[in-house]
């Protein structure tokens, strides 16, 4: 669900670790700690490897000794800030066929809700993965992209250029998107400052979403030591 | 498909080029530079993320301030 899903939706990112969204339950952790095991990977920060803190939207953090696997780090979570459960997530999933194997991403909607966060880094992704969507498919776009685009397309020359291309379809998402009502009237500058403010709305939100957990994390930091 | 010019005229040539690729060529292209990347010494360890929420100073330096191999600015100019 991070940078290797990003490279393969049109953004560019040099991740260093692989994400890994997964069903926290009793059988699939089974599962998941025997692949572990398979990877030599040993837990390098809190929390543990427990359904509990899975639940509570922390993430579980992993580095494989095998020698195959390179010391890659692996980060495993379940819950995200504002998106569906891991049930909705797997079925909206996106798979890419390579020649010899296959690999499953959230879809690009999950991930653009995944990845506003309260991080810099995270908000010139989003604009890269709904540009390079919005590119690829501008000659025959279906509905559900056109809706797509406009709620997250974060690049305000575009997004005025889509307004006024779809401008029946785009009085429809005014009501989830208000800064669309610049857009509709070609007014940059006054777009650009929405995006800003609909950015740090977002960034807030996280922080706010953070706090209960931040401190969970600082508890089991203390308990460890 | 947008064409080139149109993708180049919002993003520029570096990005076009990205874009236009298929996610099969994007994912062998960061291959590669994982592998430059790895060959020139670079570290897997987390650059500090002081706007993670699950960045902790503390344990950052216990787990990965090991003066291990990492990219570092030997030089820098101006600013």
């Amino acid at each position: 669900m991070g940078g290797q899903a990003c490279v393969l939706y049109g953004a560019a990112e040099f991740s260093r670790d692989t994400d890994l969204a997964i069903l926290a339950d009793a059988e699939n952790l089974a599962r998941l700690k025997k692949a572990l095991h398979e990877l030599q990977a040993f837990c390098i920060a809190v929390p543990p490897l427990e359904q509990r803190f899975l639940d509570m939207g922390l993430a579980v953090h992993f580095r494989c000794q095998h020698e195959e696997a390179g010391n890659q780090r692996i980060d495993v979570m379940s819950k995200m800030r504002g998106v569906d459960d891991f049930a909705a997530l797997w079925n909206r999933r996106t798979t890419f066929d390579f020649d010899d194997h296959s690999v499953d991403v959230l879809s690009l909607p999950d991930l653009v809700k995944a990845k506003k966060t309260q991080r810099n880094k995270d908000w010139p992704m989003i604009a890269r993965l709904v540009e390079s969507n919005y590119f690829r498919n501008l000659d025959s776009p279906t509905d559900e992209q056109i809706r797509f685009w406009l709620r997250e397309l974060r690049t305000a020359e575009l997004l005025i250029k889509l307004a006024q291309r779809y401008a029946e379809t785009a009085p429809a998402i005014i009501a989830l998107r208000p800064l669309l009502a610049h857009a509709m009237a070609g007014d940059l500058l006054a777009l650009e400052a929405a995006l800003h403010d609909e950015e740090q709305r977002e960034r807030e939100a996280d922080r706010a979403y953070w706090l209960p957990l931040k401190t969970q994390l600082e508890q089991l930091r203390h308990a460890r030591q | 498909m947008a064409d080139r010019a149109e993708i180049e005229e919002f993003c520029g040539p570096e990005w076009a080029e990205w874009y236009l690729m298929t996610p099969q060529e994007r994912w062998e292209e960061s291959a590669k530079l994982w592998a430059t990347y790895l060959a020139l010494g670079g570290s897997l360890d987390p650059e500090p993320d002081p706007q993670s929420p699950f960045f902790d100073e503390q344990e950052w330096r216990e787990l990965f301030a090991h003066g291990g191999p990492g990219v570092r600015i030997v030089r820098r100019g101006g600013v």
